[in-house]
């Protein structure tokens, strides 16, 4: 009875919204689960060069003309009618061979660090280009929002694949040169940058409509009163409030991008070959989908796992970090 | 009842009899419609502007030129042969000038007489629609004039017709040997004097040929249907009454509608992960390979680094495995070190190869130590390629062995239908990249003038490497003056070996195409593939 006084009083009383939501999260077992799932993944594809070294490989060599003893049996990489070598469960070609003899494991674990490293940065830069966008929109209100909103209503008429597929293809060949900004067409930042502009748009939107109702809140005009600029107040007062908002987003930004990479990839229009990625990967695979169905299956599987992993986890952090949720004290 | 029964057995002898006789007297109908799936329309039905395989296949047995090839299989249907012209041409001494004369009382598939001038406005539909076929009927004298005039109905003045006698004669700037091959390309195909000089696909023109075209529904469809008044001597008719052709984009999708007799024949090998299942069923019975008079090669550009050195291209061609490549094209490649396909006058296969058996493992060692001989250890080279499944496939491949020599390769790959003009440019700078060759008329000519110095150009250039050789320039100028290919298959040949024993370029092999047919296919009799226009529509015939 003291112990439950203890715990459902003074607990409650006393713990600030994040430590409230890391409690609300800890509960949820299903997206602790699947959060583990995505840290396993992120490891496995930190962990890709000691399986390339294991396998003594790396993720662009070709081995069209070798061959692997398997069972006491010699074997094809792969046969005259490119046909590759399913898995074997062993360090060489564990998870099987692509059309061009190269190790579906190794690149497996290389794209996954494209995948990710492209879904991440896309996340940042749509982070970035959105809480700015949403700010200067919602706090400065007038001909600022009225061009902002606009130019966000032009993007967003776009289909976004569409526009993602135009942008690439049109960067592929030459590259990005803004001023002293020069990416080659090559570079993984050319997706992610992309992507990244692209996504922007579906978080800036909801940013500044929040914005606009802080806005009006007496705790920036508490601040207004007290003599604070309209930069002091934008990062100093709004933007504090805008984290929860922003944090529910960041792990579905992230599983879009790793989608939209995954589609652009396979389309062409992402990360380019010989880098591996799960789209690229897909794309390959493809035309053997009859008589090597593990070169789609494979990274398929990686991509559904990895989307699924961080939807299930976005959506325990939008019921942490959600105010409206009841709050249970330990017991 | 004795005889009876013996009058009954005897009707039943007889009747059985005569039953048999007529069985096996019945004459097999062969005739009849088939469909026949491409993978995308032609380029143009239109036989001025034509130049893709698809298109050629069909407009072949519907558009007969003055001079056509054989239809026959192998080298001998490389042989060219009189078509509507009642003759070979006969040519000048000084090689300038070709005299024809029509056949007589030949007719359009529309009924219309065919008149010696229509040969004259065919070739001013080619110079008028900036077709493909330009460079080749330029050579033709006044035919610069004729394009500077700007009059489309201006006069040729290399070309003099009578209608009344069928004569034509045309005379060229200078002489070309190869003129006879260009008079068999479908380009100079006669057509009617009052066929617009625009691009007739919608409604292509009447032909004189075994087939005429029909019910052209453009991106979808088009019949062949059998020309009844057809009738030139050693010229095939039709056997079939109608050929169907529609546009299936999807191989797995044609693999399978033929597999199940649904589909008679696909133009397109089966897709590539069906190849495996088709051989093993259908090999010998429905389906069957050919070598194409081609050429497939990795360019390697001399203008640009590395490759502007010698030791550093010959490396190149020492890591070249061709036993990978035979994989990534599914088997459907016959490799080989020759740039020259065989089945051309002036091929000699050059036995051993200059670097290495192609059956066999690279000399990856001696790649590597002409590298790092030649200074170029760790330089960066971009290698272009299209994003077909076996083109993409080549072109890593081609980019990981540059890696492995020590060179830091990395492919790109540009879409099919912008590739060409790509690397044909030269401010793209391509360094090295996946390049064919499917001729455009059966000679060596035409092979070797995608690596003769006055084919580069600025853009749309067709010598991708910039290959400059002074030696094959003065080989080749000499050589096709000569009318005849088999008097100069010797000097053609030189060019042959030149090309690789400067490593001009890395040339691996020459592509295998497939035959894939229903059920209802004669496949045993009536089946011929043609060396320059793949199967011979005018041979298929049903069993």
């Amino acid at each position: 009875m003291v112990d439950e006084d203890r715990h459902a009083g003074v607990a409650v009383a006393g713990v600030g919204p994040w430590r409230l939501a890391l409690r609300r999260l800890r509960a949820n077992r299903v997206a602790l689960a699947f959060g583990a799932l995505f840290a396993v993944l992120v490891a496995l594809a930190l962990a890709a060069p000691l399986w390339g070294d294991l396998a003594g490989t790396s993720p662009s060599r070709n081995h069209l003309s070798d061959t692997i003893v398997i069972d006491g049996q010699r074997r094809d990489v792969v046969t005259e009618d490119r046909v590759p070598i399913g898995p074997t469960w062993r360090a060489k070609y564990f998870l099987g061979a692509d059309g061009n003899g190269r190790d579906v494991a190794v690149r497996l674990l290389y794209g996954a660090r494209n995948s990710l490293f492209i879904g991440l940065t896309a996340t940042l830069i749509s982070l970035l280009l959105a809480v700015t966008l949403g700010l200067l929109a919602g706090y400065l209100r007038g001909w600022v929002d009225a061009v902002v909103s606009r130019g966000l209503d032009v993007v967003w008429a776009f289909p976004v694949l569409l526009l993602g597929i135009a942008l690439g293809v049109a960067l592929a060949r030459d590259g990005l040169q803004i001023g002293p900004l020069s990416i080659s067409g090559g570079s993984k930042w050319i997706p992610a940058l992309i992507i990244g502009v692209v996504g922007a748009v579906y978080l800036a939107r909801p940013l500044r409509g929040l914005v606009l109702s802080l806005r009006e809140q007496d705790f920036v005009e508490a601040a207004r009163a007290q003599g604070a600029g309209p930069l002091r107040i934008m990062v100093g007062e709004l933007l504090p409030n805008l984290a929860s908002t922003v944090l529910v987003f960041v792990p579905l930004l992230v599983a879009n991008a790793i989608l939209l990479e995954g589609a652009l990839s396979f389309l062409g229009a992402g990360v380019r070959p010989p880098d591996p990625s799960w789209g690229t990967m897909i794309g390959d695979g493809v035309d053997l989908l009859t008589s090597a169905p593990h070169l789609t299956i494979v990274p398929g599987v990686m991509l559904v796992l990895t989307v699924l992993a961080l939807n299930v986890l976005g959506d325990g952090v939008r019921d942490a970090l959600d105010p409206r949720a009841t709050v249970r004290p330990e017991r | 009842m004795h005889w009876t029964l013996r009058g009954l057995a005897g009707a039943l002898v007889a009747s059985m009899v005569v039953g048999l006789a007529a069985c096996g007297g019945r004459e097999k109908n062969k005739s009849g419609e088939i469909s026949v799936a491409v993978s995308s329309f032609p380029d143009s039905l239109d036989p001025a502007l034509a130049v893709t395989a698809e298109a050629l296949q069909s407009l072949w047995v519907v558009y007969t030129p003055l001079l056509t090839y054989a239809h026959a299989e192998g080298a001998a249907g490389a042989r060219i042969v009189p078509g509507l012209a009642r003759a070979l041409p006969r040519i000048s001494a000084d090689g300038t000038t070709y005299r024809l004369k029509l056949r007589k009382g030949i007719e359009y598939s529309d009924g219309r007489p065919v008149k010696a001038s229509d040969f004259e406005h065919a070739v001013k539909r080619i110079l008028n629609l900036e077709s493909v076929g330009t460079p080749y009927f330029e050579r033709i004298a006044g035919a610069g004039a004729y394009l500077r005039s700007g009059k489309a109905r201006g006069d040729i003045s290399g070309i003099e017709t009578d209608d009344s006698t069928g004569a034509i004669t045309i005379s060229l700037d200078e002489p070309y040997g190869p003129f006879s091959n260009v008079l068999a390309m479908t380009f100079g195909a006669l057509v009617p004097s009052d066929t617009p000089f625009e691009n007739q696909t919608k409604r292509p023109p009447a032909g004189i040929g075994a087939y005429k075209l029909a019910n052209v529904r453009v991106n979808r469809g088009y019949d062949l249907v059998k020309a009844p008044g057809f009738d030139i001597a050693d010229t095939p008719k039709a056997q079939l009454d109608t050929i169907a052709v529609e546009v299936v984009k999807n191989r797995g999708r044609q693999t399978q509608s033929v597999t199940r007799n649904d589909l008679d024949y696909m133009t397109d090998p089966p897709a590539p992960d069906q190849i495996r299942s088709v051989r093993d069923r259908f090999e010998g019975k429905r389906y069957r390979e050919f070598v194409t008079n081609s050429t497939y090669f990795f360019f390697l550009n001399h203008r640009l680094a590395p490759f502007n050195n010698k030791a550093v291209r010959q490396a190149v061609n020492y890591a070249l495995d061709e036993r990978a490549l035979v994989r990534v094209f599914g088997g459907l490649l016959e490799p080989g070190c020759n740039f020259l396909p065989p089945g051309l006058a002036g091929y000699e296969k050059i036995e051993p190869c200059t670097y290495g058996d192609p059956n066999a493992p690279p000399d990856l060692a001696r790649a590597r130590e002409l590298v790092k001989q030649a200074g170029a250890e760790g330089e960066q080279v971009t290698v272009y390629g299209t994003g077909e499944p076996e083109a993409k496939g080549a072109t890593e491949y081609f980019a990981d062995v540059l890696s492995q020599i020590g060179l830091k390769g990395s492919p790109r790959i540009i879409p099919s239908a912008n590739y060409y003009a790509t690397i044909g440019n030269r401010r793209t700078r391509a360094q090295a990249g996946f390049a064919n060759y499917f001729q455009d008329f059966a000679r060596a000519t035409a092979f070797f003038s995608i690596v003769d110095g006055a084919s580069i150009s600025d853009t749309n250039s067709t010598n991708f490497g910039n290959v400059d050789d002074p030696q094959i320039d003065a080989t080749l100028a000499r050589a096709d003056r000569n009318p005849s290919a088999e008097a100069v298959s010797k000097d053609y040949a030189a060019v042959d070996r030149r090309l690789l024993e400067e490593a001009h370029l890395v040339p691996y092999g020459n592509r295998k195409l497939s035959v894939f047919f229903s059920d209802r296919i004669d496949f045993d009799d009536c089946t011929a593939w043609h060396p320059v226009y793949n199967l011979d529509y005018t041979s298929l015939c049903l069993k």
